[in-house]
């Protein structure tokens, strides 16, 4: 469905090789790197050769777009200042599940501004990847995002920015009705779970479960690529001049739902993991309806007593029939 | 510059102290925002922080006046401030009352507490329609009677015969005299509704008060024969943003923010853990 409207042209290896060279040339460039410890992370490449097929980090490149810690404005002479433009970066060796992953919070940040000076300074590249045990992707699920993408013998140019640099590059001009090479067969199809069942099982037995053996400890929200809550900091420097900055916040923290007079609509970590999964699978306010876990398994693997939401969506299903 | 989250400086002009821990505000910001009754503005001390607050009256000539009050850390920092002071605002932000809902009917609203001061913006937005006809009464409850926000000014329409005003309170070591014909009782502002004499399919009914307020008095409305589509209320949650992205005033899948915080009664039926 989203497949056929990304344009390709066929792949020219001499071609592709200058493409990546020149993204690297003003701007900061970043690829996927497995390191000794066995985690794969985002490692700046101005060394050692560029991947050629893409690796799923475990930290996501939210953290770029979204920094645990930015600043918003800077409050200075009385008056109240624009926070530093941010600086030119690409990223080399996304997944499609991460791709899709940046269009969703596209749609969440579609009017914010520091998400958009980042974007707009962001040139993303995706490539084909090797499913692993916890992947459970479906290129069905939304849209991607990003620039350009890079499959074992055709470019695609996802946005407008990377249909440029393609034809610039000496690229073929690119055809529609080529699809994205979405990792087929090994991925586990995961069950769809409707509003009406998760709704409806609100007090099922799972809740109290899970919710006693959730520790309440974030981890999964953190690594989490379309998490994205925030809190509001300030800070004085010595001089008197005033940064806000954003900064990460998480559901799973006890004071995210409370309210003056200390109310707590989320009081026990029951509430605080259901109200993950309502967010993740139903999503909020315009986005009411889209499901928004990409099956990239990065909260399974940082779960420290493996809750799976998957998991619990098949109980619920189960628990809605009988 | 970002447009949503950066503020404007705003100088705050005035500070009339009201009850106790309750001073009305008067800030003038650099560009002039309408603020209808029920949105609110975000106010930030640099360094402190910042919070959502309505507007307590119409927004003329520019001024937003908020009735705001003491209950932590940075609404304490606005305290310390003084008249003539800059401080920042944003805004306006969220839906506001369904003002054109009201125009044929009888108006109802019940208020608790702090919820007196959204209110009282949509009171003055009702008094000031001169194309109205229908009646408009005003249930206020508040813990005892030296509590009551804008006591003299309600008192003062109810003698006009403009509205129909009636407090209740938790308790009172003396009930004020029965001034300007307002009557006052001890007990839950819901048990105001009982001496009511008024028409169900004819009210438009506005609720707004702490969320204890709501679970009582909301279905005991629908009860009496109003339609949950007459009947509103405005959600407090912990916001940040005010933009619908931080997640922090989530209800039922709403981002209070920025689709409420004013919900019909049938909206709220269905926005699990609203209230
Ligand atoms: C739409 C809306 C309209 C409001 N209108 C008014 C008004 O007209 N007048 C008024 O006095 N107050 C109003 N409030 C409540 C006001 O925002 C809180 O009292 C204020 O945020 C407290 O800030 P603080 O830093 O002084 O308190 P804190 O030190 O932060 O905390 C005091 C208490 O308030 C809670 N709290 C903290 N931040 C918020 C927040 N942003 N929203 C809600 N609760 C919070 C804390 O959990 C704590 O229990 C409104 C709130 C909302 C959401
Ligand atoms: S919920 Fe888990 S599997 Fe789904 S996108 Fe987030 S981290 Fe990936
Ligand atoms: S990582 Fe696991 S234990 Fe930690 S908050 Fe998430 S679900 Fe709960
Ligand atoms: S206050 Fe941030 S989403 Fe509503």
């Amino acid at each position: 469905m989203f497949d056929s409207a990304v344009p390709s042209s066929p792949l020219k290896q001499t071609v592709l090789d200058d493409l990546l060279i020149s993204l690297g040339q003003n701007r900061t460039l970043w690829a996927p790197r497995t390191e000794p410890d066995g985690f794969c992370r985002l490692q700046l490449a101005r060394e050692g050769p560029l991947p050629s097929q893409s690796t799923l980090t475990f930290i996501p490149l939210k953290k770029l777009l979204l920094p645990p810690r930015e600043a918003v404005w800077v409050h200075r002479d009385g008056c109240f200042h624009a926070a530093d433009e941010p600086e030119p970066f690409a990223v080399v060796g996304v997944p499609l599940c991460d791709l899709q992953a940046i269009w969703y919070l596209d749609q969440v940040f579609a009017d914010d501004v520091p998400y958009r000076a980042r974007r707009a300074k962001s040139l993303l590249v995706g490539m084909s990847c090797e499913p692993g045990l916890d992947c459970r992707c479906d290129g069905q699920l939304m849209p991607l995002a990003g620039d350009i993408f890079i499959g074992q013998e055709r470019v695609w140019a996802i946005s407008a920015a990377g249909d440029a640099l393609l034809r610039e590059s000496g690229f073929s001009a690119p055809v529609l009705d080529v699809p994205l090479p979405w990792p087929e067969g090994t991925a586990e199809k995961r069950q769809d779970l409707s509003g009406e069942q998760f709704y409806s099982a609100a007090d099922a037995s799972i809740w109290a479960e899970e919710g006693k053996r959730c520790l309440s400890c974030g981890a999964c929200s953190v690594v989490c690529p379309t998490c994205y809550c925030f809190d509001m900091q300030d800070e004085a420097a010595v001089d008197g001049t005033v940064t806000r900055h954003r900064i990460w916040d998480n559901c799973f923290f006890a004071e995210h739902g409370e309210v003056a007079g200390g109310h707590d609509f989320r009081p026990g970590r029951a509430n605080r993991l259901r109200f993950r999964m309502e967010h993740k699978f139903f999503g909020f306010g315009e986005l009411r309806g889209q499901n928004s876990c990409v099956g990239c398994g990065r909260c399974r693997k940082a779960c420290p007593v493996d809750i799976d939401l998957d998991r619990i969506a098949e109980r619920l299903i189960g628990e809605a029939a009988s | 510059m970002n447009e949503a989250l950066q503020p404007m400086t705003a100088v705050l002009e005035k500070i009339v102290p009201m009850v106790v821990d309750n001073s009305l505000f008067t800030f003038l910001p650099e560009r002039s925002i309408p603020v209808a009754p029920g949105q609110f503005v975000e106010i930030s001390i640099p360094g402190v922080g910042s919070f959502p607050v309505s507007a307590c009256e119409l927004v003329r000539d520019s001024r937003i006046v908020s009735c705001i009050r003491r209950t932590g850390r940075v609404t304490e920092a606005l305290y310390n401030r003084e008249e003539g002071d800059a401080i920042g605002l944003r805004g306006p932000f969220g839906n506001g009352f369904p003002l054109e809902l009201f125009d044929e009917k009888d108006a109802l609203l019940i208020a608790g507490g702090l919820g007196m001061a959204p209110l009282r913006a949509l009171l003055h937005a009702l008094l000031d329609d001169h194309k109205r006809s229908g009646k408009i009464v005003l249930l206020y409850g508040s813990r005892e009677p030296g509590a009551l926000l804008f006591y003299d000014e309600l008192v003062e329409l109810s003698r006009q015969g403009r509205v129909d005003v009636r407090f209740s309170v938790d308790f009172a070591e003396t009930l004020p005299g029965p001034s300007g014909g307002v009557f006052c009782r001890i007990g839950l502002v819901s048990e105001l509704l009982s001496d009511l004499d008024f028409v169900p399919g004819k009210t438009v009914a506005t609720v707004c008060g702490p969320p204890a307020l709501y679970r009582c008095v909301l279905e005991e409305l629908a009860l009496i024969g109003m339609s949950a589509a007459k009947i509103f209320a405005t959600l407090e949650r912990r916001m940040r943003c005010g933009v619908g992205e931080c997640c922090h005033c989530v209800a039922g899948g709403h981002y209070v923010c920025k689709d409420g915080p004013v919900y019909s009664l049938e909206q709220l039926r269905c926005m699990e853990g609203a209230i």
